[in-house]
Parts: C-alpha cells; sequence; structure tokens
C-alpha cells in the first residue's frame, strides 16, 4: 500500500473538484439553497386524517364522552391505549407522535369544580415537535372542544385544561426535521454520481486503462478516492450544521457516532453507484439510471417529508431503502438525542455499507473483457 | 531448454513445458485434454526484442478478433501495427498491456511474461490508449505531474513539456486544449516514467492534418532517444513516414510483415494511375471494367484509380478516354504505396473515406 500515491490521488481529486461549477454547485450551494428555501417557506402539509392515541385512565361516563366527541370531528384515526401502559415507554418503543391521556379522577374533578372553584383537571398531550402540522391541528381541535366543555360548565373557568409534553427534550420544528436529512441526502448524490464517473466516463476516456498499466494498485485508486468522498461529505455535513445553527438557530449534536454513520453512507452510496455503473456501462444512461433510483429514494425514505404522511404502502416501501435508514440514524442522533434509535438504524446503514461497496469492488473491475 | 507457459483456452489452467527455442510443440491441457500449439521463443537468449507475441488468440464467443499471431518488435525501433478498423489492432496491443486477458499465447516484454511478471515491466513502458481523455480540469503540468508521481522511476516532467513543445500550455486546464495539443499531452502523459517501450493507440485518429503532423513529429522525436514504439494505426501515412517496420493485419491475422521497401517490393508490383476530376465518374468506371480493367475504385469528387501491372495500359486508358470523349482535370501515375498492397493482399481499401486520410 503506498500512502503517498493515495495521498497524492486525493490532492488532485479536491483541485479537480474545486475548479468543477457542477461539482461545487451539487456538493455544497444545492443544499445549501434547499435549506434555506424549505426552511423559509415551510408550512403545513396536509393530510386528511391524523393519528392520535388516546390512553383513558378515567374509564368514567365523562371520558368516554371526551372520547366520543374527538371522534365525531372525524379529523382523527383514534387508536385507544390500554389504561394500565407506561405511555412513556409506550411512546418511545412504538415511535408514537401524537398521545392524549385522561388521567384518573377527570369525571370525579369536573364535579367537584361545581363546589371548588378551583378544582381543575389537565388531559396530558404527548406530542412530536417535529410533526408540526399533526401536533397544530390536534393542538387546536383540543382546545376547542375543551373551550366549549369549559363554557357549558362554568361559563368561564377552566375546569379542564391541557398539558402539553413533548415527547422529546427539547422543542423542534421542520428544518430540524430536515437538515439531517438534507445531509444524508446530499452525501448519497456526490456518492453516486461520483462513482458513476469514475466508473463509465473514466473507462470511456481510457483513464481506468491507463491506470492500470501504471504501479498503481485499484485498491489504492479506490481508498484515494474514499479519502476524497469522506472528505466532501465532511465538508457538506459541516457546511448545513453551520447554515442551521446560524441561520435557524438550531440546536445540532454531532458526535463520533454521527461520524461513523457518514462515513458508512459514503461507502455505501460509493459502492451503489459502483453496481450501477457496472450494469449500466455508458455515461448518459448511469446518471439516467442513478436518477431514477435516488431521486425516488430522497422522497420516499423520509427527507423532505415525515413518513408518517405517505400511506401505508409507501412507509413500507421506505423500509428497504437505504437512505431512510441514514436519514434516522442521522436524525436520531444529531436533533432528537435517541441515541439508542440512531444505533439500531446506523447499524443497519453499516450493513448497507458493507453489503454494496464489497459487491461493488468485487463486481467491477479495470480489466476489459 | 527454455520454459515456456500455456494457458488453456478452455478451462483457464496455466501449465508449464519445457522445450528448446524456436520449438513447436503440441501440447493438451492436464485438466480438460483441450489440444493446442505452442513455439519456444528464443527471448531468454536473444535481448533484442523489445516485444514479443507467440501464438496470440482472442475469442469473444463465436468471434475470432484475434486468430493465431506471432511478430517480434526489436528494441529502439518503431513498429507499426497497421489495419483498418475492427482488424484487430487495439484487442492485441490491450493484450500486449495486459488489459485484456488473451485465449491463448503468450506475449514478453523486455523479456518478461507479461501473464505473471506483468508488474515487473510497468516502470518500463509507457501507454496512450486508444481515445484517451485524460482528467478535465487538472492543467498540462498537473496532470504530467500527476501520473509521474505514479512511477518509481520519473522522468523530468518539466523536460517533457518542453521536448513536446507544450510550455505555452503547460497551465492550461486539459479540457480547454485542442484535440491535437491533447495527443500531444497523452503522448507526454505516457513518457512521464522515462519508459523503454511506447505503445501509442491510433494516436492521431480524430485529428486534422495539421495536428496529425504535429504528433508524428512528436513520435519521430522517440526515435532519437532510441525509445521502442508500438503504434498502431489505419492511416498508411502515418506507418509510412514513421515505422522502421510494419505489419498489416487484417480481420485479425497478420498478413504482411516487413519493412516499408520489403512490402511495397514484395506485394506492391503494380502503378496506380489517378484520374482528377473526372466528368461522370461512374459511367467511366463501368466503361473501364467492361474493357476488362478489374481493379477501378472511385476515390470520391470525379477522381478514379485504376491499378495498371505495365505502362502500355496507360496507352490503352488514354484511348479509351480520347474515343470516349471524357472530359477530365488532370492525370498521374504514383508507384505502389501501402494503400495499394494493403489493396492487393485484402481487396479491400483500408482508409474507408479518402478525406479522412491526411
Amino acid at each position: 500500500m503506498n500512502l503517498k500515491i493515495i495521498w497524492m490521488d486525493f490532492i488532485y481529486s479536491i483541485k479537480g473538484w474545486y475548479r468543477s461549477k457542477g461539482g461545487m454547485f451539487w456538493s455544497l450551494a444545492f443544499p445549501v439553497i434547499l435549506i434555506l428555501l424549505f426552511g423559509a417557506i415551510f408550512s403545513g402539509i396536509g393530510s386528511s386524517k391524523y393519528t392520535l392515541h388516546i390512553q383513558d385512565q378515567d374509564q368514567t361516563e365523562m371520558s368516554r364522552m371526551f372520547n366520543a366527541t374527538l371522534n365525531s370531528t372525524n379529523l382523527f384515526s383514534i387508536n385507544v391505549v390500554d389504561a394500565d401502559v407506561n405511555v412513556t415507554s409506550f411512546i418511545k418503543e412504538k415511535n408514537i407522535k401524537s398521545l392524549i391521556v385522561i388521567p384518573k379522577g377527570f369525571e370525579q374533578t369536573i364535579q367537584e369544580s361545581f363546589l371548588n372553584p378551583s378544582a381543575r383537571v389537565d388531559l396530558q398531550f404527548y406530542f412530536d415537535p417535529s410533526e408540526q402540522t399533526t401536533t397544530q391541528v390536534i393542538r387546536s381541535v383540543i382546545t376547542s372542544i375543551l373551550q366549549e366543555m369549559n363554557k357549558n360548565l362554568s361559563q368561564s373557568r377552566t375546569i379542564i385544561g391541557v398539558r402539553e409534553i413533548s415527547t422529546i427534550t427539547t422543542n423542534f420544528n421542520f428544518i430540524d426535521f430536515f437538515l439531517p436529512g438534507m445531509i444524508g441526502f446530499t452525501i448519497m448524490q456526490g456518492a453516486i454520481y461520483g462513482s458513476i464517473e469514475r466508473n463509465t466516463k473514466y473507462r470511456k476516456d481510457g483513464i481506468l486503462r491507463k491506470l492500470l498499466t501504471t504501479p498503481i494498485t485499484r485498491t489504492e485508486w479506490i481508498l484515494a478516492k474514499m479519502l476524497f468522498m469522506m472528505f466532501l461529505a465532511a465538508l457538506t455535513t459541516a457546511l448545513i450544521t453551520i447554515i442551521g445553527v446560524l441561520v435557524f438557530g438550531m440546536t445540532v449534536n454531532i458526535t463520533a457516532w454521527v461520524i461513523v454513520v457518514i462515513i458508512a453512507t459514503s461507502f455505501l452510496f460509493s459502492g451503489m453507484g459502483m453496481l450501477i455503473g457496472r450494469f449500466v456501462k455508458e455515461e448518459e444512461t448511469a446518471d439516467t439510471a442513478a436518477g431514477a433510483i435516488s431521486f425516488p429514494m430522497m422522497f420516499l425514505a423520509g427527507t423532505f417529508f415525515p413518513l408518517e404522511q405517505m400511506p401505508q404502502f409507501l412507509q413500507t416501501i421506505a423500509h428497504v431503502l437505504p437512505l431512510y435508514y441514514v436519514n434516522e440514524a442521522l436524525r436520531n442522533s444529531m436533533i432528537y438525542m435517541n441515541q439508542n434509535e440512531s444505533l439500531i438504524n446506523g447499524a443497519v446503514v453499516i450493513i448497507f455499507a458493507a453489503v454494496f461497496f464489497i459487491s461493488g469492488v468485487l463486481l467491477t473491475k479495470w480489466k476489459e473483457d | 531448454m527454455t520454459e515456456q507457459k500455456f494457458k488453456c483456452p478452455n478451462c483457464g489452467q496455466i501449465t508449464s513445458f519445457n522445450g528448446d527455442s524456436g520449438e513447436v510443440m503440441l501440447v493438451s491441457c492436464e485438466t480438460c485434454n483441450t489440444k493446442g500449439r505452442i513455439t519456444f521463443s528464443n527471448s531468454g537468449m536473444n535481448n533484442n526484442y523489445a516485444i514479443e507475441v507467440s501464438h496470440l488468440k482472442k475469442v469473444y464467443g463465436d468471434l475470432i478478433a484475434v486468430n493465431d499471431i506471432s511478430f517480434s518488435v526489436k528494441k529502439g525501433e518503431i513498429f507499426a501495427f497497421l489495419g483498418p478498423n475492427g482488424a484487430g489492432k487495439t484487442t492485441t496491443v490491450e493484450m500486449i498491456e495486459s488489459i485484456r486477458q488473451p485465449s491463448m499465447g503468450s506475449i514478453k516484454l523486455l523479456g518478461k511474461d507479461v501473464e505473471t511478471q506483468f508488474n515487473e515491466v510497468k516502470e518500463k513502458i509507457g501507454i496512450l490508449p486508444q481515445e484517451f481523455h485524460s482528467f478535465e480540469r487538472l492543467t498540462v503540468q498537473e496532470t504530467l505531474v500527476y501520473f509521474s508521481n505514479l512511477f518509481k522511476k520519473k522522468g523530468d516532467v518539466d523536460d517533457i513539456i518542453q521536448s513536446l513543445d507544450l510550455t505555452s500550455h503547460k497551465n492550461m486546464l486539459y479540457k480547454n486544449l485542442s484535440g491535437g495539443l491533447k495527443q500531444r499531452v497523452g503522448v507526454a502523459i505516457s513518457l512521464v516514467n522515462d519508459p523503454e517501450i511506447i505503445f501509442l493507440d491510433e494516436p492521431t485518429t480524430g485529428l486534422d492534418p495539421k495536428a496529425r503532423r504535429e504528433v508524428w513529429s512528436v513520435i519521430a522525436g522517440l526515435r532519437k532517444k532510441r525509445k521502442t514504439v508500438f503504434l498502431t494505426t489505419h492511416y498508411m501515412e502515418e506507418a509510412e513516414s514513421l515505422a522502421d517496420h510494419i505489419a498489416v493485419i487484417f480481420k485479425g491475422k497478420i498478413i504482411a510483415e516487413g519493412s516499408l521497401e520489403d512490402l511495397i517490393r514484395n506485394y506492391g508490383k503494380n502503378s496506380v494511375l489517378h484520374i482528377k476530376k473526372c466528368k461522370n465518374a461512374d459511367d467511366v468506371i463501368k466503361m473501364l471494367n467492361q474493357e476488362g480493367y478489374e481493379q477501378v475504385y472511385s476515390e470520391g469528387n470525379g477522381d478514379i484509380a485504376i491499378t495498371i501491372d505495365y505502362k502500355e495500359r496507360v496507352l490503352e486508358i488514354l484511348s479509351h478516354l480520347r474515343h470516349d470523349c471524357i472530359e477530365y482535370e488532370s492525370l498521374d501515375i504514383r508507384r505502389s504505396n501501402l494503400e495499394e498492397v494493403f489493396l492487393r493482399l485484402t481487396g479491400a481499401k483500408l482508409t474507408e473515406d479518402k478525406e479522412d486520410a491526411p
């Protein structure tokens, strides 16, 4: 292994990239533009029905009436959670976005309020701040129902209130959701298209044939290119993060695990690019094939929109897409601080990376038939 | 006794055999019993040869791209591998460069077997692949430094730039160079390790006549440096003006080999009468065919070429032209060249389009 050659190739790759307006645009300017654009124009993405979980700990006529009122709005698909279930664990395990708890003593407090003016009971509304639209809709519906109930019960006092509990420690908005997705997407694009260029254009231009007749080995060359891809990934991550922090005031946690996931992502999509270049040998056709794979993946893997807003069958498809696990691993580690979830998703990314990269290296070659 | 390795075209099994230099031996594969023939080269004993190719064959399914060819290239000579497109030139040179795997046969570069010892000769060869385009966004100098750094043995990049007259372009990006300059850079890249053998695969294809002659002058300069040059081309003028030794390949077979003089002496006994800008050229060709002239060809733009085997034929043809009141601009008679040699050997023209030639 000649490290000098690897380093030299890496430096010359940076020179070539730095001089490419297209390369600079797609790897740096494009993600920044998208971040700024989406951050600025974000608005709710409507859904005719929102999933809402309800735990009725009171199990009284009054609590059932509240449930029935919620149901009658026809806005929600309501799932009942058993009264003895631990809500916090349930939310974590099932990745629940919205849950209302009707506490024990709900009816009794309301009855007491006729005698005791200070009596008050609060519903607990657990919500995922990254699901802004859903949260907003549920919040306004609950508020309207409670206003009506309070008015009927006491004319002016608040007897039934709402205590909002974020399922995550910090408050999040769309840009928090979007930023890790943008990092994953940009690394994917750079790695796939870079790999395709090396495996189709360089083959057509005779560069691979030329390299085959020089002392550089294919391993050294691939390592040099992966070093360059990791440099690009690091640059992209840093730039997108800086924009997020400076422009949108985000709190982003860059952990060692995030770096591992980013490196694995570079390997994963470089391997995918190699495989595309292996089977679709013409550069233009390979670019089209890459677009046909990466663009649907971008939308289906929850880069721009939460999976929950998609039909069930698309959510199922998302779970076989590597980018979905990249997004989830980065999001959970960088934003939601849910390291366990990130570890699981990141492990899947590493497995995908090993499979795609090893297949790519084994199935591509410099030699001609 | 010398050792020769034999790779079975059927199962890929490599077996070693011992024999005397020059001996031809019938062998069979130990694994699948496929029969074959090997020739024991005398390269180990004769170090005058830079390249030795023996019974080289390349088969793709039913297509035999290269069909049992053998030849040697002496050190310090410019060797032209001449043939039309699709004749097997690039397949052959890429097998010699270890880019393609031969189906059968042996190749030695500087006495080293390409199949097993190619890494030992990488430092000593320089290659310009066919239709080569380098990294678009590196400058000429950076490109040469990049490739130079891949080798232990390095030529002086500044000297190479100067000797190929690239000094004024050394800071230009490769993508901004003209076709001729790109090919000159390609030749320069093949020199960065100061190689003993340089392979140039169709280095002037697609260039305009001026750029082509510039590249020729660079290749001619390599002779002065006593480099061995293996040049593939389908331009007969290129082979005529540059090569010390020419091998003509057609449909995967070498059909003639020798110096230019040898080839013309052995295969090009006739002369060619050229009629320039002849009116109704197609009718004239038909008329001459009817008169018994078999080798009459249109060269486009009303130009006609007629192969004649003795001078009196010229008078006969003139008499026919006068009799039929044929108008034309001029006539000339040329001695045989490689084109005519090729025509005689194959019945086909080497260059399909006259405008493509320099």
